[in-house]
């Protein structure tokens, strides 16, 4: 089939990738700033394992290509536009309503809100087989060509019969491991879409209340969290603690879905959520500020994974910021590693003269005076504990993902802090 | 010579007789350009005086009176730093302070608008770092609550400047949330302590000589609360959680607060003269630093206006020559302030302590006793409110009153209809009022025939100032306005606006009754015995 995208972020080239892996001709539209950029500079696939190398064997297979233009009499098109593009996705269709004057179905990914797919449609003419259909975005950064690829699970929100069958056969492909396929409105799917993030935004915040707490009353959060985890009305998902969560989608979908809930004079769980978890990403820089007694004058601290969590180089709203820029502040000597987001922390830093951007772990930790676990890449979990021990300069580790042993540690001599334990 | 005795007084004493018997509701009917005439405007603000008992002839005696005792010299040794407070031999610079950097003024070989400015940006920075949220308390959060704990001038003009400018903000800085402790009883601060979270509040300790008992009393119980709450150690405490701006470096020091966290001013700013100086940090945490700087271009533009003007339409010299007129020739010792605006509602407790305690003197810069009145008696409230309270007495009470009547003309700009109808209620309120009380009921057709309970005598004489719009600079300059009408008032009747030596004794007497409350003596008078005697039977009833 023939299948046009339109969007520049992450969600658009993994479609595009993915759509053309599958045997499509896909064009991808997007702005004409990106248009110019080779793909190699364009940080969204450099950030996502995978990606670049899959976009440019589709080109090289000619199934896959870049375009600005308008001109166009495919029948699929779908959209992977930003949150705030509303407004270029009603252009968009407004086109194509006058250009593809029947069959025509354009699948909505963005998240624009509740009801934004109905207000989509009013601009067709569903008679004539115009339809949108909304397929909820559920991109994992870090696994993103595996979760379109291989998902588990599938929304369509649409009630037009025509659409679905059509939609059933674009993503025939990537049904092969499904467990649920589900059919509802496109406002009940975009409200099921807010309502999942919320929830394991909910989860994520209780349990970090209950390892704050933990600290406090000396019981440790793993004891609980296995305990919790065992109840089948639980489960263990989402119910790790550690210092904040961050992203772009995830953050940027529960503030949404906060400020529906505000519009409507409603008090929301989430609001709280939010604004706790920008508190819980300073929660290694209080426990450091604390074991030092308010002063840290003079101090070298080391940071262990900078990217918002392990599998992907994007650092948008990561827990190392807050933390960083919290050092920084008190005239901190930062000294940080990431396998992979030194580039983007650089950019955002721009080479400011307290921080030292360490391409070796071990190198980070030079003379420190404590080491934070910020993201639990695989490399981190089994560390060469004497080379720590030597290196550093006080042997103080606060993990803020729970990834190592405490016993351990302290028998090697460290002094360690986790999240609640 | 005394000034009583003088020409240009006794010009205006005999001025006044011929007057006596004039009416306002005579001088409006007989010159329709009153208005005209007797209004002025300058720096964002209009001073009407038209609603005074005043012609061209009393405002051009005034101004002889006011050459007469050599006010644009005494207003150029104000503002060049001459030893105008005389009883402390130092100048009053609180005009220095907001100065543009760029203007130096040299004293004894140093420039101290240098200083003044490092001063500020100095302040500027710890502000900053507040609203980044990278101040930070005994457990690492960042500081959410600011306590300023002052008196007098550490708290009335911080307090009414950041009700007054509550609406200026910028998007760039975090929401502080700010409280004002002053009362030497402890009352506000227990109730605080309560609402608070110890480890994310950060107080201002606002103190000239850092000695003054009330504000060391709150700031000794804010950090034992702060001890208590973190287990951690006083001088930990007293790092990270004060903040001290005074004169009196050292004593802030002894006390505890590390030189960092110190933002200093000098013996030369008088108290209720200092929100211009670092003691208004609250105001730039609550407004941010560049409405901070708006509010000092302000109060400079006003003082630019009073040093450049001459006397004949210079707003500052009117309003206080006005006020010598009532006072010293139409014999009225009552002056009320009336806002006409919610934001304005700790206006009046200012200008009390601004006017009273800076005029409310019997002796001359020489030291000879006085014999005729100066400062009167000064009180306000929002007048709206007022008109509920006391407005009856200044209708058909026995006093005359002179007042005040302040309000901007531009309220609720972006807003919707609703609330700009409620401000042209304020402002037609306001005009009625003052209306009201010069004309009385002449402003209706058969007044006359009215019972006499209902009668309004009228020829109450008012100004009405309006700013354009309530804005940081409109703000500093109405500000700067009644600070230089104060100045000039001092001028004529030639007393020392800038001590206050009517404060001393009772701190001396009230340390040494301290003791007598559990060892009494009888060495007081019998008055103030008995009052302990009770004060201690209660409490040995009470079992404390």
């Amino acid at each position: 089939m023939k299948v046009k995208v339109y969007g520049a972020d992450l969600t658009a080239w993994v479609a595009a990738a993915s759509l053309a892996r599958a045997g499509n001709d896909v064009l991808i539209e997007g702005p004409d700033t990106q248009l110019a950029k080779p793909l190699q500079e364009i940080s969204a696939l450099r950030d996502e394992p995978g990606l670049l190398y899959q976009i440019e064997l589709q080109m090289q297979e000619g199934r896959l290509k870049r375009t600005s233009s308008q001109d166009c009499k495919t029948n699929i098109h779908w959209l992977a536009l930003e949150h705030n593009e509303f407004h270029l996705a009603q252009a968009i269709i407004s086109e194509l309503a006058n250009e593809v004057t029947e069959n025509l179905l354009i699948v909505n990914q963005c998240n624009f809100g509740v009801g934004a797919t109905d207000m989509l449609q009013s601009l067709l003419n569903e008679a004539a087989n115009q339809v949108v259909v909304y397929i909820p975005n559920n991109l994992q950064e870090g696994k993103a060509l595996q979760g379109f690829s291989q998902p588990k699970r599938i929304t369509i929100g649409s009630e037009n019969s025509w659409a679905i069958t059509m939609t059933r056969s674009l993503i025939r492909p990537f049904l092969q491991n499904i467990e649920h396929l589900l059919l509802m409105s496109s406002r009940e799917a975009e409200f099921t879409k807010l309502a999942i993030t919320g929830m394991l935004a909910i989860r994520i915040g209780y349990i970090n209340e209950l390892a704050n707490l933990a600290d406090q009353m000396d019981v440790d959060i793993d004891t609980i969290r296995e305990g919790m985890g065992a109840d089948p009305r639980i489960g263990n998902h989402y119910l790790s603690p550690g210092c904040g969560f961050g992203g772009q989608n995830f953050n940027q979908n529960i503030s949404r879905f906060s400020e529906i809930f505000e519009k409507r004079g409603q008090n929301s769980l989430l609001k709280t959520v939010i604004s706790e978890n920008e508190i819980q990403k300073e929660l290694l820089f209080k426990k450091l500020w604390q074991h030092y007694q308010c002063d840290l004058t003079h101090k070298t601290v080391s940071v262990w994974g900078a990217s918002f969590k392990p599998g992907t180089a994007s650092i948008d709203n990561a827990p190392s910021l807050k933390v960083i820029d919290a050092l920084l502040a008190q005239g901190v000597h930062v000294r940080v590693h990431d396998p992979e987001a030194l580039g983007n922390l650089q950019q955002h830093y721009d080479d400011h003269h307290d921080i030292a951007f360490c391409n070796d772990p071990y190198d980070a930790i030079t003379e420190s005076d404590a080491l934070l676990l910020v993201t639990e890449w695989p490399e981190y979990w089994s560390p060469d504990y004497e080379r720590l021990l030597q290196q550093m300069r006080m042997p103080l580790i606060i993990d803020g993902r729970n990834i190592f042993d405490r016993e351990a540690l302290e028998m090697y001599g460290f002094t360690y802090m986790g999240v609640g334990r | 010579m005394t000034v009583d005795q003088s020409p240009a007084w006794l010009a205006l004493k005999s001025h006044a007789q011929s007057l006596s018997n004039k009416h306002l509701k005579e001088m409006f009917a007989e010159d329709p350009q009153r208005f005209a005439k007797l209004s002025f405007s300058a720096a964002h603000c209009l001073a009407d005086f038209s609603k005074q008992r005043i012609t061209d002839d009393t405002l051009q005696l005034l101004i002889g009176l006011a050459e007469q005792q050599q006010l644009p010299q005494k207003i150029e040794a104000l503002f060049t730093g001459e030893h105008v407070n005389t009883s402390e031999n130092r100048p009053a610079l609180h005009t220095a302070l907001r100065q543009p950097k760029e203007t130096p003024l040299v004293l004894q070989g140093v420039d101290i608008s240098k200083e003044i400015h490092c001063s500020l940006e100095r302040m500027e920075a710890l502000v900053e770092q507040i609203h980044n949220g990278q101040w930070r308390g005994y457990d690492g959060s960042p500081i959410k609550t600011v306590v300023n704990i002052g008196v007098g001038g550490s708290d009335l003009g911080p307090l009414m400047t950041c009700r007054a400018l509550n609406l200026f903000t910028t998007d760039d800085i975090r929401d502080i949330e700010l409280h004002f402790v002053s009362s030497m009883d402890g009352s506000q601060l227990a109730r605080l302590l309560n609402q608070i979270d110890p480890a994310s509040t950060l107080f201002i300790v606002s103190s000239k000589s850092f000695s003054t008992i009330d504000t060391l009393a709150n700031s000794n119980t804010a950090r034992e609360w702060l001890v208590n709450a973190s287990g951690l150690p006083v001088e930990l405490i007293s790092q990270h959680h004060f903040i001290g701006v005074t004169a009196s470096p050292a004593k802030a020091t002894e006390w505890g607060i590390p030189e960092k966290n110190q933002l200093h001013f000098w013996d030369w700013t008088g108290g209720r003269y200092s929100m211009w100086s670092a003691i208004g940090m609250a105001i730039a945490l609550q407004t941010g630093n560049q409405n901070f700087r708006r509010f000092l271009a302000g109060a400079n533009l006003m003082d630019t206006h009073f040093r450049t003007a001459p006397l004949t339409s210079n707003l500052p010299v009117l309003l206080a020559m006005v006020g010598i007129w009532n006072i010293n020739f139409l014999n009225i010792h009552a002056h009320a302030i009336l806002p006409y605006d919610g934001r304005l509602e700790h206006l009046p407790a200012y200008l009390e302590q601004l006017e009273m305690e800076s005029n409310g003197k019997c002796v001359t810069l020489t030291g000879e006793k006085l014999n005729y009145a100066t400062c009167p008696i000064l009180w306000g409230e929002v007048g709206p409110n007022a008109q509920h309270a006391f407005y009856q007495l200044l209708h058909q009470g026995t006093e005359s009153v002179m007042c005040d009547f302040i309000a901007p003309a531009l309220r609720y700009q972006g807003h919707g209809d609703e609330l700009k109808a409620q401000h042209q209620l304020a402002l037609a309120n306001c005009l009625a009022q003052s209306r009201l009380l010069a004309l009385g009921d002449s402003v209706l057709e058969d007044a006359a025939n009215a019972p006499s309970h209902k009668r309004y005598r009228g020829n109450q004489p008012s100004t009405t100032i309006m700013i354009d719009e309530l804005t940081p600079e409109s703000f500093g300059a109405l500000i700067a306005m009644y600070e230089h009408k104060v100045y000039v008032q001092s001028v004529i009747w030639e007393i020392n606006p800038f001590d206050q030596w009517g404060v001393e004794l009772g701190k001396q007497v009230a340390t040494s009754l301290l003791d007598q409350f559990s060892n009494p003596t009888t060495t007081t008078d019998s008055s103030t015995e008995g009052l302990i005697r009770f004060v201690q039977q209660q409490r040995q009833e009470a079992g404390s």
